[in-house]
Parts: structure tokens; C-alpha cells; sequence
């Protein structure tokens, strides 16, 4: 996606503030499985994208290195996307989640730039996220992301969302959940 | 200036790349891009390889071994991992004949 | 020839392998699942025999154009030639056995060895060395030490297959009649099929055997473990697969189709109204070219596996190996197979159908994991991994008077194709050499 920004001009510390305190809060309703809440915070036009990452020799790169958009991907969703993925968390089929997963979430290295419009903050950062699942299941999945925010009245939407992990292969069998 | 004896023209297809052997003054590669005939040293500048077992495309030669390129019309080496040029030769077409014009090294003969 | 690979000396079969499977009892052991000698006869005499899927023709299109995988653990190197044909190498330098080639896929003139800068190009032959001169010295025979070729490559639609065993049956005979009903799939329209670009990969603590026996010949699972998948994505249940008035189970040399004849069971589950009306839109061409039989299973509910780990989803259009990793563990490679002429809007949708369902994100995939996972660690225990496993479902079933080529069973909710997967595994296992293995199959081998 690579929104456009100006790295030369960070908002301030209040601003911030207020979008990091944003982006917690949004993690924080995936680790309590809030998840109609959490689809809320998304902008009507979302494009959430996480691509497959591939590895590859740097004189064959790929049009984004390691990346490409029309090549498989993890996600690469609308809102109807993410909508259908919340669905099947909430049935009661849903048997690989009872017992729950339990999920920490947690976002760092939080950068926020002015987007090229009035109103859009493009934002850079880094996250971890540990499942644990049954008595002893540990998946940990480390990656960057980068946001393009938009004011909504007193609070935001998130309009796009990239997120790049560094591995090649999934080092567990699955991601059930959202990064 | 030595007048060295390549191939006849018969014997150079277009596009590609002959080698010939010469003690005196190295083994020579020679070229034709389209009718136009180029003359090099076939040794590679970067390690021992013999560019005319190398592919011809459009005006480059591309070493068989580690691949990298020179431009044949001028022997400039393109990049990584070529970094000297290519010595090169003006040529003369007599006829049927290809030669390569090659200054005379009094050294190297004195060596020889 | 110098290069080729030397074959592997065939060790005796395991003593205890004996009580593993009795399928005509329709039983199996779950020490298959969790046994290192199990495992490590598998490498020798399942994956260094057998033919694997190793790329599709349309991932390396022009000279140099390679992509890296595994035939079993044995990493290799699938490149396209000069000639238009198709090399594998074992990625591994013949001088000290470093990795050549780190990269997933990409275009190369050849390969340079990190270690002591041995160089090959495409046909697999050492053009150099660094400090050349002291090979020389050595008396050093260059043509000797090339890039060791498997020893067969053959492809059938587009789909490459290479052999480590030049004993091997030819790729054709080894699949038998399953490439009618491949043709389904991968022939359906003019010009054939491709792949999308990329390659998902995710690791799963189970046995390679569990994954290539859920896509053989159970669909039994779907309408139970997919429940929450089929409610998300459609907004009710998966179909019932006992309503379906005619579906088959069919399988040759332990590979497996089942299918229903139901067009777009597997296709609508993508919940893409657009690639449900392509199908009903090719349908009509697919009859001309394939019979209205196979033109019913283009996108129906269905699932194959090519033995030992190849497997596929038409419909959904995924498609994997299941690399094997050790007893207990698995690297799932997966594509996306799409028709060349198709419009790049519905490529397109197919690229994300498979990402949502069939995927490490895909609201199906989720639920198989775990159940994989878990059949592969209760063998864990040393007294539950002694204890029988039903695998009894469809016992006479089989069609004696079908039309239909290969081993014919009636109804797709039926084990026939999970044991005859399971039978060629065991027999592969206790056969030193192709000659052993035993012929059981009982169809026709060619369509009439």
C-alpha cells in the first residue's frame, strides 16, 4: 500500500498519544474477543493485507521485494472479508476455539506521521502477538505494520492496514486471529 | 599493428561468439552482432573463464562462470562481479576473412 | 552419466511394521503417526521411490527460470532448460553438500556455491571454480562433479513429477487411470491451468499421512468439523453429503478422488457469486471437450490425493504438498491453481477464495489443525499408540459394473479411498523393490 507521508513531519505529542492510545485499544478488544467492537473501528473502505512473504535473491526481487499484490496472501480483505472471518469465530461450531484461544497483543516502535490529506495519519510499528491454545500451545508471530488512520469524529477508523512478518513459513499451522 | 588471422565469415553465424587460439597474444574472441564483426580477449577479466563458451545478447557477452557482462563493441565490464574492462581489438574484414588488428607489446614478446 | 543420482540402498523392512495396518479388518494402528522408524522407512522407501509434485510447468516459463522445494526432506532445485524441458537437481553442492540455492524461486543463469565458489549453470554442470588453477593441478575432471540429477521428470497438465528411482514405474503407469478425473481439474478448458503467484507455507505438529488422508477420501469431516466455516461463509451448513443422489469414491496405486457430481458444492463455499457463474459459464464447453460426466466435477464437492503427499481441491482451487518434517511434523506448501483463459477478475477471486477458506488464515483450514494435530499427538502415549483405529466405512461398496476407470466405490461418505492409501503406504514399506509391491488394483486402468 505505502501511503504517502512526510517523514519529516511527526504530529505531536498529543496527537501521538491519542493514536497510540487508539491502537492499544483496538488490541486490546481482539485479546477480550470483542470482536463486533473491534470490526467497528474499521473504515468502510479497509484493505487489510498481510502478503505471503517470499524469499527470494535481490537481483529477482518482486514488485514491494518480498512482496507482490497479486500473489497469495494471509489476508488481503474488504470489510465483508473481515466480517466473514469474525462469523466463524462466533458459532458455537467453531471447535478449535472451546477452550478459547487466549491472545496477547501487544504494538510498539509507534510512529505517526501526517497522511497526505487532512484528517489521515500514517502510522508505523512493530507487534507481537502470543496465542496460547489448550494446556501448553505457544505461537508467537513478530511482524511490522503500517496503518493509515482517519479521524472519526472525537476518535479513528483504520482505513488500510499492511502487516509484514519476516518469515517465509508460518512457524505454526495457523493465524486465528488478527494482527 | 600485427594483422592476426580470426575465421572466415562463413564460419561466424550472427550472434554469436568463436574462439581463437593464440599464444602470442592471448586467446581472442570473436563476435558478430549482426553482421558487424568485434574482436576481445576471450580470457574473463574476473576469473579464468573463456567468454566465447558465454551467451551473446543483443551487444553484451555474458561470462559462462560467475556471469557477469562486458559490452563488446567497447570491452566495458557492466558490474558486479566484472571490474576491468576487456581488452579490445579493431577488426578488418579481406574478403572471405575476418583479421584483428593488434598492437605489437615489445615487452611481452621480449617475455615470451 | 556422471551426474545422476546414485541411488539409495532399500534397508529391510521393520519387523514391527506387521500389526501397523489390517485394512481388510478396516483397522489401522496409531503408531503410525508417532514412530521415528516408522518415519525414517517412510523417506527411504515412500518419498526416494515414489513420484512427488515438485512445481507447475507455469511457475518456470522461460530458461533459467527455477523454483526450489523438497522431495521428502531431500531439497532440490526445478529448473527449466534451454530445451524447453525440465531439470531437478539436488540443492546441494557436490563438493561439501552446502545449500546452492537459497532462494524460493526466482530466474538464474546458474548457481554459485557460498562455500568454495563452485559455479553451475542450468544444465546442472560445474563451469568453475574459485582458484580454478589448483584443480587442475589435481587432475580435477570438471564433468564428474555437476549438480546430481533425480532420475526421472515427467509432467502430466502442466503438473511436474520427478522420481529419485530410476526403477520407478513411468509417471503415466504410476498414475494410472486418476488422470481421467485429474483432467477435471487441471484440462477442463483450452490452454490449461496456472498458478497463481507466491507460495503459502505454515508448519503443523502432525504426520504428513493424517493431511494426505483427510484429502483422499474424507469428506466425511466437512459437515462436522467445517460447521462454523460453511455458517460464516455462506450463512448456513455445508451440504449434506448423504443427500447427494450419486458421488463416488475412486483411487489407483493408493492415490484417491471422491467427488459428488454436484458442479459447485466446492466452489460455493468461497461465497464468490462470480465464480459460481463461471463454472455454470465453462460448463457447457467442459462437457464438449471432457463428456457431461466429468463436466458435473469441475467445482463439486470434492477432494484428491496423488500418492504420497500431493493433494488438491478443485473448487476452491488449492493446492499443496504435505513436506514431510519428521513423525510428528509437517510444512504445508499450498498454491492457487486457476484456468490460463479464465478473466483475470476471476483469477483474482480465486487467489482470495482460497486465502479465506483453505489457507493458514481460511476459516475451514482452522478447524482441520487442530483435529490433525491432536491425531498425531495422542499417539504420543506408548499405550494409545498400540490401540486399533477404525477406518471401516464403505466396506462393499466397490462397482464391478461401472463405465467409470479405476477402482470404482460407491458414495463419497466411504473409507474405501482412505484405505487403499493407507494399503499402498504399508505395501510400499514392505517392498524392497517395485517388484514387491503388490498389484491390487481391480478397475479398469483405461476410461472406455
Amino acid at each position: 500500500m505505502t501511503a504517502l507521508y512526510d517523514e519529516q513531519r511527526p504530529v505531536s505529542v498529543e496527537q501521538h498519544y491519542r493514536i497510540s492510545h487508539f491502537l492499544n485499544y483496538e488490541y486490546r478488544l481482539l485479546d477480550d474477543e470483542r470482536f463486533d467492537d473491534w470490526l467497528a473501528l474499521m473504515h468502510d473502505e479497509i484493505h487489510y493485507w498481510m502478503p505471503g512473504i517470499e524469499n527470494r535473491r535481490r537481483e529477482n526481487l518482486l514488485e514491494h521485494g518480498f512482496y507482490a499484490t497479486d500473489h497469495m496472501a494471509f489476508f488481503d480483505d474488504s470489510l465483508r472479508d473481515l466480517g466473514r472471518r469474525v462469523a466463524r469465530f462466533k458459532q458455537p461450531s467453531a471447535w478449535a476455539e472451546n477452550p478459547a484461544t487466549r491472545n496477547v497483543h501487544q504494538l510498539s516502535n509507534v510512529e505517526v506521521y501526517y497522511g497526505e490529506n487532512d484528517g489521515e495519519y500514517v502510522v508505523h510499528s512493530t507487534f507481537q502477538s502470543v496465542r496460547s491454545r489448550g494446556l501448553d500451545e505457544e505461537y508467537v508471530i513478530y511482524g511490522r505494520r503500517q496503518d493509515l488512520i482517519v479521524q472519526d469524529g472525537e476518535s479513528f477508523k483504520i482505513k488500510k492496514r499492511l502487516i509484514l512478518i519476516p518469515n517465509a513459513t508460518l512457524t505454526c499451522k495457523n493465524i486465528n486471529t488478527f494482527l | 599493428m600485427e594483422k592476426v588471422f580470426l575465421c572466415a565469415v562463413s564460419d561466424l553465424a550472427e550472434n554469436q561468439v568463436k574462439k581463437v587460439d593464440s599464444s602470442v597474444h592471448g586467446d581472442i574472441a570473436v563476435y558478430n552482432l549482426g553482421g558487424q564483426y568485434y574482436a576481445t580477449a576471450d580470457l574473463c577479466t574476473h576469473a579464468t573463464a573463456s567468454l566465447a563458451e558465454g551467451d551473446v545478447e543483443d551487444d553484451l557477452i555474458t561470462c559462462p562462470v560467475h556471469w557477469g557482462q562486458f559490452h563488446i563493441p567497447t570491452g566495458k565490464a557492466q558490474g558486479f562481479p566484472c571490474e576491468i574492462d576487456l581488452k579490445t581489438y579493431p577488426v578488418t574484414v579481406e574478403g572471405e576473412e575476418i583479421y584483428a588488428l593488434i598492437a605489437v607489446d615489445q615487452a611481452l614478446i621480449a617475455k615470451g | 552419466m556422471g551426474n545422476m543420482i546414485k541411488t539409495i540402498d532399500v534397508t529391510d523392512s521393520l519387523t514391527n511394521l506387521k500389526d501397523a495396518c489390517d485394512l481388510e479388518s478396516g483397522r489401522i494402528s496409531g503408531k503410525i503417526f508417532y514412530d521415528q522408524a516408522i518415519y525414517e522407512q517412510e523417506l527411504e522407501k515412500v518419498f526416494a521411490r515414489c513420484w512427488l509434485f515438485v512445481a507447475h510447468e507455469s511457475q518456470i516459463p522461460k530458461t533459467g527460470d527455477y523454483i526450489t522445494t523438497t522431495m521428502g526432506e531431500d531439497e532440490v532445485i526445478v529448473i527449466r532448460q534451454k530445451s524447453g524441458g525440465i531439470k531437478v537437481f539436488l540443492n546441494a553442492c557436490p563438493h561439501r553438500g552446502n545449500k546452492i540455492c537459497f532462494s524460493e524461486s526466482g530466474s538464474a543463469r546458474g548457481f554459485i556455491c557460498n562455500y568454495h565458489g563452485w559455479s553451475f549453470n542450468v544444465e546442472g554442470n560445474l563451469v568453475g571454480q574459485h582458484e580454478s588453477g589448483v584443480y587442475e593441478d589435481s587432475n580435477f575432471d570438471k564433468s564428474k562433479w555437476g549438480l546430481k540429477e533425480v532420475a526421472n521428470v515427467d509432467s502430466w497438465k502442466g503438473l511436474v513429477f520427478a522420481t529419485f528411482d530410476p526403477e520407478s514405474p513411468s509417471l503415466q503407469e504410476y498414475l494410472g487411470p486418476m488422470t481421467w478425473y485429474l483432467d477435471a481439474l487441471f484440462d477442463n478448458q483450452e490452454g490449461g491451468t496456472e498458478f497463481v503467484g507466491g507460495c503459502i507455507r505454515s508448519t503443523y505438529e502432525c504426520n504428513w499421512k493424517i493431511a494426505a488422508e483427510n484429502f483422499v477420501g474424507d469428506i466425511l469431516h466437512a459437515g462436522w468439523t467445517h460447521d462454523s466455516a460453511a455458517r460464516a461463509m455462506l450463512g448456513g451448513s455445508v451440504a449434506k453429503v448423504s443427500d447427494f443422489e450419486e458421488s463416488y469414491s475412486v483411487n489407483w496405486n493408493g492415490h484417491g478422488y471422491e467427488f459428488a457430481l454436484d458442479t459447485v458444492g466446492n466452489v460455493a463455499v468461497l461465497g464468490e457469486s462470480a465464480l459460481n457463474r463461471y463454472i455454470h459459464t465453462i460448463k457447457p464447453s467442459v462437457a464438449e471437450r471432457l463428456g457431461d460426466f466429468r463436466s458435473n466435477m469441475i467445482g463439486s464437492v470434492s477432494s484428491c490425493t496423488i500418492f504420497p503427499n500431493f493433494s488438491f481441491l478443485p473448487g476452491q482451487n488449492t493446492v499443496r504438498i504435505w513436506q514431510p518434517r519428521g513423525p510428528n511434523k509437517m510444512e504445508l506448501f499450498t498454491w492457487v491453481v486457476v484456468n490460463k483463459s479464465a478473466p483475470q477478475e476471476v483469477k483474482e477471486k480465486w487467489r482470495k477464495g482460497a486465502m479465506m477458506t483453505f489457507s493458514p488464515t481460511g476459516v475451514f483450514e482452522m478447524d482441520d489443525g487442530e483435529n490433525w494435530e491432536y491425531c498425531t499427538k495422542t499417539a504420543k502415549g506408548r499405550v494409545t499408540a498400540q490401540q486399533d483405529l477404525f477406518v471401516g466405512l464403505g466396506m462393499d461398496t466397490l462397482l464391478t459394473d461401472t463405465p467409470l476407470p479405476a477402482n470404482v466405490y460407491e458414495g463419497q461418505l466411504n473409507e474405501a479411498n482412505s484405505r487403499a492409501f493407507y494399503q499402498y503406504w504399508y505395501d510400499m514399506l514392505n517392498a524392497k523393490s517395485w517388484n514387491e509391491v503388490p498389484n491390487r488394483n481391480v478397475g479398469k486402468a483405461e476410461a472406455e
